[in-house]
């Protein structure tokens, strides 16, 4: 940072308790000639309090891990992100689940949803069943395909555990903005707790929700 | 308050991480210490661990049962006194939550007495002596010792007829729902930390904070509730998913009708949001339905975590409204918001209509 560009402030508000990160950042940004505010803060808890504080002043926000804490930068211009769109919220290296949650629920926007009940493609032979599922998801990201969803139950949460091939193109998907959500019973029950970020486990609610608010259902 | 006692104590909650109810430990976290502890039963056990309840209850004859509880946090507020108030009404609520009537209290103070001056233990203990008194019961004694952080807090023995114990279980389908505090002492508490609430958001919070549940419980008792508890450390969600739960049900709240303190819509939407909100939040949101669109900030106050919170009572519909005109008559700002109906055990549908 060059030291006349007072514009730019860099803070370290490492090692304060709650609420002083969230304010000092706050009385920088109320400050109408500081343009942006970069943060180093440890914990996550403030990295989601000023993503909030960014979204309340309209401003765009922008998060990374750096070691044990985390950057943070809240620039003041007009943002996509500020007014709470999914897409743009999901394109920051840190995604605050309670963004996604607050902006999509089922009922908000049609579109079609994927429904995957088992780990594979078809009946046949087994691992080749699964290589297919897996060229089925690239291909549908490959060709632009962005369903609203893509909602795993039964054998289908087994897509999302950490060694899974099919991990990445799902990933593809909800960087891309598209839900992807695994029934939380069946995580249980196919011993992945634990191993599935939390803010993508769901419920049969949910579940039914997306399903039924649909404009298709696809389940492969 | 005096000014004089304002400076001198002005440090009580500066190194504090987590106030109040949000020192808790959280559900998911305790669930797993709690496994394999050996435990005893007996018939006069009447409500155990296994549904989170308020208070233990044993009873001892058939007409008298006992209730149990110990409640204690750090410091929330800067004034002793009113520290030691607050911590006490938290204490003495669950008590009140089981629907009982408190009889005994004894102190529990860790307190670093070379830190501060003695008018300041002093008062904590003074605040918290208040308001055994007001709730009718016997201040016996307690137990202090030397500690870094300041901690105060109450065991409280209460006394109940067996048959008319209130728990999270017993809510029946149809039930509705009525909160008898407004929400959100989490996020104020760290506006207030952060100067930035108005003298009358201040009044307001600290008269929650310090309102004993004991009126309220006696109201509610008029109209037969099915169950209770307090709304405290786990959210206004968590509380009445625990309540479904326990009562094999699922829960649909309002969040339009849910009242709220002064000032804390604005602060949460801003980020003042204290850790244990995103906590809560993590261990409750898999039983959490959206029906529609509910705010972010919204959303962080259902899962704040409160200190000295409401009672939430689960009680016929058609008794609710006339329960909700006798509370706010007596200058409780209770609401119905929600219900509790058949279906799947323990999930919490959260709906909003339009705001304003």
């Amino acid at each position: 940072m060059s030291v006349d560009d007072k514009a730019k402030r860099q803070v370290d508000l490492r090692g304060l308790i709650c609420p002083e990160p969230v304010l000092r950042t706050k009385k920088l940004l109320d400050d109408a000639s500081i343009e942006s505010v970069e943060a180093i803060v440890d914990g996550e808890v403030n990295v989601n309090n000023l993503n909030r504080l960014a979204r309340s002043l309209k401003m765009q926000f922008a998060s990374e891990s750096k070691d044990d804490n985390f950057v943070v930068t809240i620039e003041r211009k007009e943002s996509a992100a500020a007014a709470g769109s999914v897409a743009s919220a999901s394109s920051h290296s840190h995604v605050d689940p309670a963004n996604m949650k607050a902006s999509t629920t089922a009922q908000s926007e049609v579109g079609n949803v994927v429904f995957l009940g088992k780990d594979k493609f078809g009946d046949g032979d087994p691992e080749f069943s699964t290589t297919l599922l897996n060229m089925f998801l690239q291909t549908m990201f490959e060709s632009g395909q962005r369903p609203r969803a893509l909602l795993m139950a039964n054998t289908g949460v087994r897509l999302m555990a950490p060694d899974s091939p099919a991990l990445k193109v799902l990933n593809d998907f909800k960087e891309a903005g598209c839900d992807v959500l695994a029934c939380g019973l069946c995580v249980e029950f196919y011993g992945l707790k634990g191993k599935i970020p939390v803010e993508q486990i769901t419920n049969m609610f949910a579940i039914c929700e997306y399903i039924f608010a649909a404009d298709k259902v696809i389940s492969p | 308050m005096n000014e004089e006692r304002q400076t001198a104590s002005k440090l009580l909650t500066a190194n504090v991480k987590a106030g109040g109810c949000a020192a808790k430990i959280g559900a998911a976290e305790l669930a797993q210490i709690l496994t394999n502890l050996p435990l005893a039963t007996s018939p006069d056990l009447l409500t155990g661990m296994e549904h989170f309840e308020d208070a233990a209850v044993y009873r001892i004859s058939e007409e008298v049962a006992i209730i149990q509880t110990i409640d204690f946090f750090p410091p929330v507020v800067d004034d002793p006194y009113l520290y030691g108030m607050i911590s006490a009404a938290n204490a003495l609520s669950d008590v009140y939550a089981m629907g009982g009537t408190p009889i005994l209290a004894l102190n529990v103070l860790c307190f670093p007495t070379c830190d501060f001056p003695i008018d300041v233990v002093r008062d904590v203990l003074r605040g918290g002596a208040t308001q055994v008194q007001a709730a009718g019961a016997i201040l016996a004694g307690g137990h202090s010792i030397q500690s870094h952080e300041p901690i105060y807090g109450l065991s409280v023995t209460g006394v109940v007829h067996p048959s008319k114990i209130l728990t999270n279980g017993g809510a029946k389908a149809g039930d509705g729902i009525v909160i008898c505090k407004p929400l959100g002492t989490g996020v104020a508490l760290l506006g207030m930390k952060a100067n930035l609430i108005s003298k009358n958001a201040d009044d307001v919070l600290l008269k929650s904070l310090t309102t004993l549940n004991n009126k309220a419980l006696e109201i509610a008792l008029k109209y037969s509730p099915n169950a209770a508890t307090d709304v405290t450390g786990f959210g206004l969600i968590g509380h009445v998913h625990e309540m479904a739960k326990a009562s094999g049900l699922s829960a649909q709240i309002s969040v339009n009708r849910v009242p709220l303190l002064p000032e804390v819509y604005e602060l949460a939407d801003q980020g003042f949001v204290p850790a244990g909100a995103y906590g809560n939040r993590n261990s409750y949101e898999q039983f959490t339905t959206y029906i529609n669109d509910v705010d972010l900030a919204m959303m962080d106050l259902l899962f704040d975590p409160q200190t000295s919170g409401g009672l939430l009572f689960s009680i016929p519909f058609e008794k609710s409204e006339q329960l909700v005109k006798e509370l706010l008559a007596s200058d409780i700002q209770a609401a119905c918001i929600g219900n509790f109906r058949a279906g799947t055990s323990g999930i919490v549908e959260v709906a909003s209509d339009e705001r304003g």
